[in-house]
């Protein structure tokens, strides 16, 4: 039977089978063999762990390069590192892998710990196996946001604040010590911020308690207060240019000078400043937030003593705080770390003492009910 | 087609690659820029960053990390979806529009949704994070994608055809792999390259199902939080040569394999 | 030996070589597997379930069991648990949707930006697909989409940062326009729908052009001389030859776009305004946050996916109907 078999010109017809199988095989055995070349190196980092690991959570550049290297060569345990770029996200992961986490350390926030302990994600911080403790400055290392049940959750490594931050070419430093200048017509449409950070400092400026501590008995009034401050950024927002959520944002608008000045963290603010942008950052006289990234080791950890062996050492010595700070742009929490800085990055982390006495810290207590108002709060004002 | 029509399609053209490759260009620049941040006007240039990525077997170890799950994912999912587009298309049967539905399912999905109840799903089948629960859920992730393209071509093969092959005594595994395969493999390769760049790009689910050994995207994005900076755009470029040339030495190699034929 | 025989009699395109003969013609008639085959195709119905078992284990277990466990998460009212408490049911989740604007309000927009982007995409692309399978050399036409392809390797965060470089006050464009004299102050292209819009394009745009061109490609010539001959005009020919023929390449060009720019979140939420908030940032926001909004969260993608799915199933049925109407 002859058949009419016509299957078209397809751009790549019949093959010579023969010569094409072995051309196929030479094309996979160099592939596989150039794979596993480029990756043994990593196989053999693996095996020689002697001293055991330890796995740890933080962001970009919180443990120095140098630091790590040292580390593992002094005490044979191998850090492994997971970088994470938000609270968030570090608390969906966490969530997810209950009851037994992979994870020995963390960078929680202060203000979140609750979050976290309630979900009984967190061990407590026995601060008696640190040596190294009382190297921390202690306006960090006993404040009362950092105890919780008489616990210690954390160990403070980096501070930071909510500040006023403005291109110095364009802005005054007068117009920047208060948050007004954030709204006002000069500057329509020159200025960005985040909107949950704002909600808090809009309650400042309105007289209130941005912690929201002071209500804790009083929903009502606290619904009241978030409303207010609702409405003050809605009625607002046809002057502003950006809703932004990540310092790399805010970075990038004003080396763009898409923006004149903005509510941003002192940490991308100062890393602006020391790489020779014309910025300033002020806490504005109105008052303002600061928060506290600290290392915890999560309830359950797999290598519980190595992660007590690593905070002990990460402790160990202001020049590990300066190098902290150089590379993220926030403030060390180590006693004398600003010793061992540069001019420039003394200054840009470094603040007036009248500005500093506007300052608060962002405390957990009320956060429930808090963020209960302000997530929708911040969604209505998105969606306007 | 008038000459006039055919200018201006030809400016439409070349204004479309003008506008897929500015963007390139500025990328590769800034790359250069002497500086940790990005933008204009550029007032000093290095090739620190360069030095700095060659330097660091780290980042060429996360690019073949991500080139190797990308590949695997990739054969899994043009596997699955090439089977299921095959049934999709083939006769009517009963609760043909919801395997459709679940076929399409994982592309609606929002990535952090999709990525978050891999995890779980993951944990509770006793998956352990990693490169193996990585190129899992990129390849669950790109199966609809198969589907969809493989089923476009596949409805154009004239059924004859298939028929014709029946006629003259192919069982249906046979004129299955003579006749339509090589009909599709054009549409093979459209959603091959789809997958492979949907899992090379991909952040969401290489970062919730990953280990400690980030792929490329979650090495960026983390990078990302002290700032987008010239080292960034100087790795974008690199995985880029580096991708191009493998993608040219492919084409040459697929040219001198059809010069087989004649 | 029929099979050989009359393989041998096949015009080009099929058996090209001897070799390859021979290997089909062994396996043919090669014992095992054909008591296999007998097997199989014992029944049509039995070549179905062979066909359709492997496809249907792995929809349910890997498209449909994720889903499953999110349905219900969304009808907890707390996840994750705290060892202690007590899980209940509600539908809490979803009555929270309808409830307020804020909430439907961003879906609503998602869905009007992503169709218009996908049109948008479908009119830039199919002029370019056009001109890719008619006017460029066959030979180039595999490296011209090879070049095409390059810029797609790059990840979506750096080639949104890469827009913003474009677009910015300080931005290339601005740069650009200011050194031709067209403009004194910089015009604010970015953080608005228009920049969002590019941004969005851009990363699709590849996902448009691939189905448009392999449709195209294989559009014979003739019909369009044919038709010529015949008198019609340009647009005539586009119209009634090209286009009803593109259909199917179209239908998977738009669905697959469509189905991409709802799913965005780091492009929107980096270019977009203060007015542009999509809803994969709002369902984001609640995985943000502490254990009592992710069954929102999760209700919310349940949402936005059965929409999206009636959508798209809804589009198919169209075009199929367009195609069924105009099969020549």
């Amino acid at each position: 039977m002859r058949g009419e078999l016509n299957i078209g010109n397809s751009q790549l017809g019949g093959y010579e089978m023969v010569d094409y199988k072995l051309n196929r095989r030479k094309f996979i055995g160099m592939t596989a063999l150039a794979g596993a070349a480029l990756a043994s190196p990593a196989y053999i980092r693996r095996a020689s762990a002697s001293g055991g690991e330890v796995n740890i959570w933080t962001y970009n550049d919180f443990v120095p390069q140098s630091f790590k290297k040292q580390f593992e060569a002094e005490t044979g345990i191998k850090i492994n590192i997971r970088l994470v770029d938000d609270q968030g996200k570090q608390f969906n992961l966490l969530a997810a892998e209950q009851p037994n986490p992979t994870v020995d350390i963390m960078t929680v926030a202060g203000h979140r710990f609750l979050q976290f302990i309630d979900n009984k994600l967190l061990a407590p911080l026995d601060t008696d196996r640190l040596t190294n403790w009382d190297k921390i400055n202690p306006t960090f290392s006993e404040s009362d946001w950092a105890t919780i049940n008489g616990e210690k959750w954390g160990a403070p490594i980096l501070s930071g604040m909510e500040v006023l931050a403005y291109n110095s070419e364009l802005v005054s430093m007068e117009e920047a010590l208060t948050w007004d200048t954030l709204f006002s017509e000069k500057y329509s449409g020159q200025t960005a911020y985040i909107i949950q950070d704002m909600m808090s400092i809009v309650m400042l400026m309105l007289g209130y308690d941005g912690n929201m501590v002071a209500y804790l008995n009083d929903p009502d009034k606290a619904a009241s207060i978030v409303e207010e401050a609702k409405q003050f950024l809605i009625q607002r927002k046809p002057l502003v240019r950006k809703y932004y959520d990540s310092g790399a944002e805010v970075q990038q608008m004003f080396v763009n000078q898409d923006i004149a000045l903005g509510h941003s963290w002192n940490g991308p603010a100062a890393a602006l400043i020391n790489d020779g942008f014309p910025l300033g950052m002020t806490i504005p006289r109105e008052g303002s937030y600061g928060f506290v990234y600290t290392y915890n080791i999560a309830n359950n950890a797999p290598n519980l003593d190595n992660a007590y062996t690593f905070l002990n050492a990460i402790l160990a010595s202001p020049e590990i705080g300066a190098s902290m700070t150089k590379a993220s742009g926030f403030i060390s929490t180590y006693k004398d770390a600003s010793k061992y800085l540069t001019d420039l990055e003394k200054r840009s982390t470094s603040f007036p003492e009248d500005q500093l006495a506007n300052l608060q810290f962002f405390r957990a207590e009320a956060n429930k009910m808090k963020y209960g108002l302000v997530d929708p709060a911040v969604e209505a004002v998105k969606a306007a | 087609m008038s000459r006039g029509n055919r200018i201006a399609l030809a400016c439409i053209y070349w204004a479309f690659v003008l506008y897929v490759f500015v963007p390139l260009i500025l990328m590769i620049l800034m790359g250069f820029k002497d500086s940790k941040f990005i933008g204009f006007p550029i007032r000093s240039w290095t090739l620190d960053w360069y030095t700095r990525i060659f330097s660091d077997a780290e980042v060429i170890q996360t690019f073949v990390y991500s080139v190797i799950i990308s590949v695997l994912s990739t054969l899994i999912s043009v596997a699955v979806g090439i089977w299921i587009a095959v049934l999709l298309e083939g006769r009517k049967f009963w609760g043909r529009a919801f395997i459709f539905g679940m076929m399409v399912l994982p592309a609606l999905v929002p990535g952090i949704i999709s990525a978050i109840a891999f995890r779980i799903y993951a944990r509770w089948l006793e998956i352990e994070p990693g490169m193996g629960a990585i190129i899992w859920s990129h390849a669950v992730h790109n199966v609809p994608f198969v589907s969809l393209v493989v089923m476009a071509r596949l409805s154009t093969l004239p059924k004859s055809q298939i028929e014709a092959a029946r006629d003259l005594g192919a069982d249906p595994l046979i004129a299955f792999l003579r006749i339509t395969l090589p009909y599709l493999v054009p549409a093979i390769l459209g959603a091959s390259v789809f997958c492979l760049l949907l899992s090379f790009d991909d952040f969401v689910r290489s970062f919730f199902l990953g280990g400690y050994e980030p792929t490329l995207p979650v090495l960026i994005f983390a990078m990302l939080r002290s700032g987008m900076s010239p080292e960034i755009n100087a790795i974008s470029t690199v995985a880029l040569v580096l991708t191009a040339a493998i993608g040219i030495w492919a084409e040459r190699f697929t040219r001198k394999a059809k010069k087989g034929l004649t | 030996m029929s099979n050989e025989a009359s393989a041998s009699n096949a015009p080009d395109g099929l058996a090209k070589t001897e070799g390859e003969r021979l290997f089909w013609g062994r396996l043919a008639n090669w014992g095992p597997y054909q008591t296999l085959m007998s097997v199989v195709t014992l029944s049509p119905r039995r070549q179905f379930f062979i066909l359709a078992t492997f496809p249907i284990l792995w929809l349910l277990t890997q498209h449909l069991g994720p889903m499953l466990q999110m349905l219900r998460v969304s009808l907890l009212d707390a996840y994750p648990i705290a060892p202690d408490v007590a899980q209940e049911f509600s539908l809490e989740s979803y009555f929270k949707f309808f409830g307020d604007r804020i909430f439907w309000m961003p879906l609503f927009r998602t869905l009007i930006f992503a169709a218009v982007f996908t049109l948008s995409t479908l009119l830039i692309t199919y002029p370019v697909a056009y001109f890719l399978a008619r006017h460029v050399s066959r030979k180039n036409q595999m490296l011209m989409l090879l070049i095409l392809l390059i810029p797609f390797w790059v990840g979506e965060i750096v080639r949104t940062y890469a827009i913003m470089i474009l677009l910015g006050n300080t931005g290339a464009l601005n740069l650009a326009l200011k050194w031709l004299g067209l403009i004194d102050r910089p015009i604010p292209f970015m953080y608005t729908s228009f920049s969002m819009g590019l941004g969005i394009v851009y990363l699709t745009a590849l996902y448009m052009l691939l189905p448009l061109y392999s449709a195209l490609e294989k559009l014979p010539k003739s019909y369009n001389e044919a038709a010529a001959d015949l008198g019609a005009g340009a647009w005539t020919r586009f119209r009634r030859v090209t286009l009803p023929l593109t259909i199917e390449g179209i239908s998977s060009g738009c669905t697959l776009v469509f189905l991409i720019s709802t799913g965005f979140y780091a492009t929107p939420v980096l270019l977009g305004g203060p007015s542009t908030t999509v809803f994969a940032e709002t369902i984001a926001g609640f995985f943000h946050v502490a254990g009592d909004e992710w069954p929102t969260g999760a209700a919310f993608a349940v949402i936005m996916f059965m929409v999206a799915l009636l959508i798209t199933g809804v589009f198919q049925r169209l075009m199929k109907s367009l195609r069924k109407g105009d099969s020549s």
